[in-house]
């Protein structure tokens, strides 16, 4: 095996990154803030799934629905309670205010449930593959070989599924042509009559399930606990400022360079670096950054 | 190493200075704490109550609060009562400095029974300057091989270093899991490990023991703690030819590597490092796990049996973990010594700590036996639970290592490697 298989490890790298990174990214074009305690929304969401699909208990995808519906409540709560009010404040007041509030969510959790992680059933998640066919796919002669796991499949198609719904959206909707109206320019976009506070909460709401989905989707690959989302945080944050802060087909592009850079780095390193691959993906986003100040597809998107 | 001798002004020469000294020690007459009145004697308790290794904590809480209650219905140290404050450092250097100062400075503990390897080392001089006893069940790091203890000159602090540890070093148990993982015929072997210091701290010793005596490691990968796979990593370790593979890392960090290295299909045979020795990992990874083993340190003392007793017979429902019996030790050898010293100062437990764990003397189990023998003009020599206690000049311990595998799903005891075994990685003078 080698570059092949480390390339799809990097697809689903990029592929939980991207889901969180889009509803990042959404926040910063339309509300104009980056959102330091979006990583905890994933966590929320995490721990939404948990209790659905383990205490009621309910079928692990009515579970994920759930922790969708649950983190887009949270989200639209949070933001009545702690971002609305300060709107007119400028982005310095509300990126302070979301460190805050991060670290104060990220504290009620720990109080609430303990630091300790929690697993997914075994036997839950099982059942969420019994229908999909245990692909021990590999080694394929393409490119040195690869194999392929069901869940890694689910992870993917997950994240195919939420990029077709979102560019369904704000393609084909009049919710989502008004998102881009805004992300453009506010000012036109309420001339022209668009309910700006309506589109602002509609974005809250769906960035809050994108995070209860990728928390879910994280807690099911490694564990909910207070650090579930913390810990993607700069990921989601590099996905979306590589990709083009506001463009969420940047953020896309974003989390896949940053999975595979991940991916690969850990792969082709020296072994005494491969404990610090994240830092060689990071630099690889500031080299971006220097090249392309604008992120990879910022201005084009919205010249689209 | 740090003496105490060439400092100009230390913190308590400070305090006498300011007149605080003469505070406490007012305090303490009035029974208002403190070690040198007769009010109640405070030991302090650096633990894990949040952070990475807060699943051990519980064991080690209530295997110390036990051994208090034991003392404190035996009399107690000096016939006053033993007190214990218990503070949450989240294993978390900055914190853990605050929580010393706090339990030092106001709570005025005369001795402290905790601190992990990532807190001990970088606060390192800052505890020498405490003059405070850290005696912890935790520290597993070879850092502490040549550190600490009172070299072998209890009368004499000025060359004391103040850290005592009941529970083997990593340089022991690793060499027991090099020295299985050999006679098993694994000569060539992978290595993953995480980046903390008792990750990497646990794979030096392995390490060391494996290439000293004739195994090949054929690939050693680092990973960082926290990912959300490690696909990657693993694929790359992979391609070396290796028959086992060692592994260190925070346990859930452990349980997601795993799971990868159980959906990858990858094979081989897995060798743990000690904390995950965890029902959790084996019931989380599954079947695939079923043969992989961790070396921990043992249960070798002496008087194991009057620990489990009076654990079992204690209310609450912590497991038993690798670190429950030196926390008894830890409690009651502190203990020994401040009855010993007939005061309780930081400074007299330290002096005593080593005449109480050496002998020669009559060999105690337990505080109430202990006590009575001072009482009785006799010395003594503590024998404990994890190990015989018999505290090396740098403050260490050696003991057995005990091999737990997995077998249907959870960690099972399949086998002992005596202390004896085990003498030559550890030489004398060198720990």
């Amino acid at each position: 095996m080698g570059l092949a298989q480390n390339l799809i490890f990097g697809l689903v790298t990029g592929s939980y990154i991207a889901i969180a990174a889009i509803g990042f990214t959404l926040i910063y074009g339309i509300v104009n803030m980056i959102n330091f305690a979006y990583g905890e929304y994933l966590t929320i969401g995490a721990f939404i799934g948990l209790l659905a699909g383990g205490a009621l208990p309910l079928p692990l995808p009515v579970a994920v629905l759930v922790a969708m519906v649950g983190g887009g409540v949270a989200s639209i709560l949070l933001a009545k309670l702690f971002f609305t009010p300060i709107n007119h404040t400028g982005p310095i007041p509300m990126l302070l205010t979301s460190i805050g509030l991060g670290l104060v969510l990220r504290n009620a959790i720990r109080l609430f449930a303990g630091r300790s992680a929690r697993y997914y059933d075994t036997e839950t998640t099982t059942w969420q593959f019994q229908n999909v066919p245990d692909l021990a796919v590999g080694p394929v002669d393409l490119l040195g070989g690869f194999f392929v796991t069901s869940q890694q499949l689910v992870v993917v198609g997950c994240a195919l599924g939420v990029f077709v719904v979102l560019h369904t959206v704000l393609t084909r909707t009049d919710v989502g042509i008004a998102m881009r109206a805004m992300s453009d320019d506010e000012a036109l976009a309420r001339v022209r009559g668009i309910d700006t506070q309506f589109i602002r909460n509609s974005v809250w709401v769906l960035a809050g399930m994108l995070a209860g989905l990728s928390g879910v989707l994280l807690g099911i690959q490694t564990n909910v606990s207070v650090s579930t989302g913390f810990s993607q945080i700069l990921q989601i944050l590099s996905a979306a400022i590589l990709g083009g802060a506001g463009s969420p087909y940047g953020a896309i592009a974003g989390a896949y360079v940053i999975g595979v850079a991940l991916a690969l780095s850990t792969a082709f390193l020296p072994s005494s670096m491969t404990g610090i691959s994240s830092a060689i993906a990071f630099a690889i986003l500031v080299v971006v950054l220097l090249v392309k100040p604008s992120g990879i597809a910022g201005a084009e998107v919205r010249e689209a | 190493m740090v003496g105490n001798s060439d400092r100009v002004v230390d913190r308590r020469t400070f305090l006498k200075i300011s007149g605080a000294g003469s505070i406490a020690a007012t305090a303490g007459c009035l029974g208002l704490g403190g070690g040198g009145g007769g009010g109640a004697i405070t030991v302090g308790q650096p633990a894990a109550q949040t952070g990475q290794w807060d699943f051990l904590q519980p064991g080690v809480s209530k295997a110390t609060d036990v051994a208090i209650q034991r003392i404190n219905d035996a009399g107690g140290p000096l016939g006053r009562e033993l007190d214990l404050e218990r503070s949450d450092t989240s294993v978390n250097p900055q914190q853990a400095r605050t929580v010393v100062t706090q339990l030092t400075e106001n709570e005025d503990a005369v001795a402290l029974l905790g601190l992990f390897s990532s807190e001990l080392e970088p606060l390192y001089e800052f505890l020498q300057e405490q003059e405070t006893p850290v005696v912890t069940p935790w520290p597993g790091s070879n850092f502490l091989d040549t550190r600490g203890g009172d070299h072998g000159t209890p009368e004499d602090v000025s060359d004391d270093e103040w850290i005592w540890r009941t529970v083997i070093s990593d340089t022991v148990h690793t060499a027991g899991a090099a020295l299985r993982a050999l006679e098993d015929g694994h000569d060539t072997i992978g290595i993953i490990n995480g980046t903390t210091s008792g990750a990497r701290s646990w794979v030096n010793g392995f390490r060391s023991a494996y290439e000293a005596n004739g195994g090949t490691v054929a690939e050693q990968v680092e990973v960082a703690q926290g990912e959300s796979n490690y696909q990657s990593a693993l694929d790359r370790l992979f391609q070396a030819e290796f028959s086992a593979f060692a592994v260190s890392l925070p346990l859930e960090d452990a349980i997601t590597l795993m799971s990868d290295w159980s959906d990858g299909g990858y094979g081989r045979q897995p060798v743990l490092s000690d904390p995950l020795s965890q029902n959790e990992l084996a019931t989380q990874v599954g079947s695939d796990l079923n043969g992989a083993w961790a070396a921990s340190p043992g249960e070798s003392g002496p008087n194991y049996g009057t620990f489990e007793s009076a654990y079992n017979s204690a209310e609450g429902d912590a497991d038993i973990n690798a670190w429950t019996p030196p926390a008894w030790d830890a409690t009651m050898v502190t203990a020994l010594a401040i009855e010993r010293a007939g005061e309780a100062t930081p400074e007299a437990i330290e002096q005593n700590l080593g005449p109480v764990s050496r002998g020669p003397g009559t060999e105690v189990a337990s505080f109430a036996e202990g006590k009575e023998a001072l009482d009785n003009g006799d010395e003594i020599k503590y024998m404990g639970a994890a190990t015989p206690v018999t505290f090396t000049q740098f403050g260490n311990v050696v003991g057995s290592v005990v091999i737990n595998e997995v077998q249907n799903g959870a960690f099972t005891q399949v086998e002992t490697i005596p202390a004896e075994d085990l003498r030559e990685f550890v030489p004398e003078g060198e720990y």
